[in-house]
């Protein structure tokens, strides 16, 4: 259906065809990656399952299901996001639906060339930027750039004098992005080795995560809590707070990732300085969307969107919290290599961020299909399932952390130290595939949706019709 | 020029500015979302300043550093002193070792001795190595960390010196915080600047006539 418009003139595409392409596509990805996460998990838990093939080896499987969640998921929910709410803020169409489509379309391309490449052990090795480098420079001019067009030229043509935050940090990101992506990946058009490396991928690292996915986060939430609550943004001066902390604090700390390296020990006092100031922004996000929810926290309780946002934003609490303080000197010595940073990584991605992701897939899908949530007990399922899921494997895997930094000081056996931790790598298996599981209905639900999904009428809002039959 | 100098901590923006500013804030529908001027809420503006604070005060590379072989020099001075012998053969090393930490209580190091305790039979491990150390020329002891029975020379790079080697101590301020107080500074006047530039917070928008 969608690939026939991938040929038509851009004033003969539907309105939201691509939004609707890269929602779709991202739950797909997020199943994807959510399946490889559940068998990862269960090797890890139950080391005789699926052994003696190096393709299902976990470390050929490990960073196939990590990009497959941030670059499918999460980047595709993101450009979902940016095709259908962009437009709407500056009262206006997206600029190409065909090169949105033409996006999509090569991304899905891009990230399964990757991603098989990945699989065979094709790999450049490096955390988060695993594709070898021409498969960077096809994202880069098939998949960043593209998007960033498209969502800079939407809001040059807006019919508004104004821009609203969201699309401050839509049109910031999607340009930090490219720069992010271009030089982030120098090690491997240049050959750098060594310490510049190391510091080069996270840089990387660290900016895929404070300048793409937070920022673009928050964004969905500063759209879906007031068009969803009907309320006024709370402050737009604590939004230019936000904003500015997260370009001048979120930019700078990519050396703590490093804290035990040969780095110059002045690059990691500012780094480290710099990481806590982290929780800046964090402040400045929580205050003022909770602050929005005033008089509407029914909503909370009724609403599935507003549900998933106001859950997202209740995470960056304990994201930030952790995230400022476990790469100061004292405590990265004890956490630093052990699951606590893979606890806390989880809490970013598939807390934080997908379930602020999730709510803008929802209202957009809903919105742009206009069709009525097929099932709203499956939506209710899916967060529940979501959110135990996630929280099994987030404290699971914070209790095994704790563990391993205590036989790392300690000098325990490293075998003894695994047995200890492996309760909680089955209670990790156990949360993962609660999310699986939870992506499937999903999936089924928003299909159901758009094949049968009672019609919207012209003029109302999904949330509107949730509880009318 | 839309500016304006005369109160800045009040406005920074000319008056008629900031009426062209207020009638589009509250005509402009964009996508039928709005936005409230509310001033930073207190507890928001003492959470960051709290932010900053903690950011130093945890991050200065004080926490968690290893003892240095400088701090016990003292301790190693007087161990073999008639008084302490005494001590020792009558009550006991806890006893002679108590007696050593009263002696040093006006040292240089003393926060740093109290926070790496260390037993008789410590010293009497570090105590060859540390006098071995001190026989070299110009040497700085505080270059050279105790690693359980071992003193071992720090792993920090600092600075050269004159003599071509490196410092190897780890300074509480380096210029990573210097150049943190420069962005800091840069941010808040930057952020200053512009809320000073939006409508007062005394004001307002009425959303679509509300």
């Amino acid at each position: 259906m969608i690939l026939k418009y991938l040929f038509a003139k851009n004033e003969a595409i539907p309105v939201g065809s691509s939004a609707i392409f890269f929602g779709f596509s991202a739950i797909v990805w997020f199943m994807i990656g959510t399946g490889l996460g559940s068998f990862n998990a269960a090797k890890l838990a139950f080391p005789d399952f699926v052994t003696g093939t190096e393709m299902f080896a976990f470390g050929h499987m490990r960073q196939v299901h990590v990009l497959a969640v941030i670059f499918g998921w999460i980047s595709m929910a993101f450009a979902m996001a940016m095709m259908y709410i962009t437009p709407i803020l500056g009262n206006t169409r997206l600029w190409s639906e065909k090169l949105g489509l033409w996006n999509c379309m090569m991304w899905n391309v891009c990230l399964l060339a990757g991603l098989s490449l990945m699989w065979m052990g094709v790999t450049s090795g490096r955390e988060y930027s695993d594709f070898p480098w021409p498969l960077d420079l096809a994202v880069a001019v098939f998949i960043s750039i593209p998007l960033a067009i498209n969502v800079w030229m939407t809001i040059i043509n807006r019919r508004t004098q104004g821009i609203y935050t969201t699309n401050w940090f839509f049109a910031a990101s999607t340009f930090m992005l490219i720069i992010v992506f271009l030089v982030g990946n120098l090690p491997e058009y240049f050959h750098l080795t060594g310490l510049t490396e190391a510091y080069m991928t996270w840089w990387f690292a660290h900016n895929v995560l404070g300048l793409w996915i937070t920022p673009v986060a928050a964004a969905i939430a500063y759209y879906v809590i007031p068009k969803v609550t009907g309320n006024p943004l709370y402050s737009h001066r604590i939004g230019h707070l936000h904003f500015w902390s997260i370009v001048v604090f979120y930019s700078t700390p990519a050396a703590h990732h490093l804290m035990s390296a040969p780095l110059p020990e002045w690059l990691k006092s500012f780094a480290s300085v710099e990481g806590v100031l982290i929780l800046v922004p964090a402040i400045a996000f929580v205050s003022n969307i909770l602050l929005t929810m005033q008089g509407k926290w029914n909503m909370f309780v009724e609403n599935l969107e507003v549900r998933f946002t106001v859950v997202g934003v209740l995470l960056a609490i304990p994201l930030n919290m952790q995230g400022g303080f476990q790469q100061t000197r004292s405590i990265n010595w004890y956490i630093h290599g052990t699951g606590w940073m893979v606890a806390h990584a989880h809490l970013a991605l598939l807390g934080f961020s997908t379930f602020l992701e999730a709510a803008a897939v929802y209202l957009g899908l809903q919105t742009l299909m206009k069709r009525k949530l097929y099932s709203l007990t499956l939506g209710n399922l899916h967060f529940w399932l979501l959110l135990i899921g996630f929280s099994t494997y987030w404290v699971s895997m914070t209790i095994a952390g704790l563990i391993q930094g205590a036989g790392k000081i300690y000098e325990v056996p490293y075998i003894d130290v695994v047995i200890a931790e492996h309760p909680y790598m089955i209670a990790r298996w156990l949360g993962g595939t609660m999310v699986f599981s939870s992506t499937i209905l999903w999936l089924y639900n928003m299909w159901m949706t758009a094949r049968e999904g009672t019609p919207i009428p012209a003029g109302r809002m999904p949330h509107e019709l949730a509880y009318e039959r | 020029m839309t500016w304006v100098f005369d109160a800045p901590l009040h406005t920074l923006t000319h008056a008629e500015t900031v009426a062209k500013n207020k009638a589009l804030w509250e005509a402009e529908d964009l996508g039928g979302m709005t936005e409230d001027n509310n001033r930073l809420p207190v507890p928001v503006v003492v959470l960051v300043l709290l932010t900053v604070i903690t950011a130093f005060l945890t991050t200065i590379p004080l926490w968690g550093q290893r003892p240095t072989a400088a701090i016990y020099v003292d301790y190693i001075k007087v161990m073999d002193t008639p008084e302490i012998v005494a001590i020792q053969g009558a009550q006991g090393d806890a006893a002679a070792m108590k007696r050593i930490v009263e002696l040093n209580k006006n040292s240089a190091f003393e926060s740093q001795q109290g926070r790496h305790p260390v037993t008789m039979d410590d010293l009497r491990i570090l105590k060859p190595q540390i006098e071995e150390l001190m026989k070299i020329p110009n040497i700085d002891l505080r270059d050279y960390t105790v690693v359980g029975p071992e003193v071992k020379i720090a792993n920090f790079e600092g600075n050269y010196r004159e003599n071509g080697k490196r410092v190897r101590q780890q300074p509480f301020w380096d210029k990573g915080y210097t150049i943190d107080v420069f962005y800091l500074t840069m941010f808040f006047v930057g952020v200053t600047i512009t809320m000073k530039r939006l409508p007062e917070n005394t004001w307002q928008p009425r959303h679509h006539g509300h």
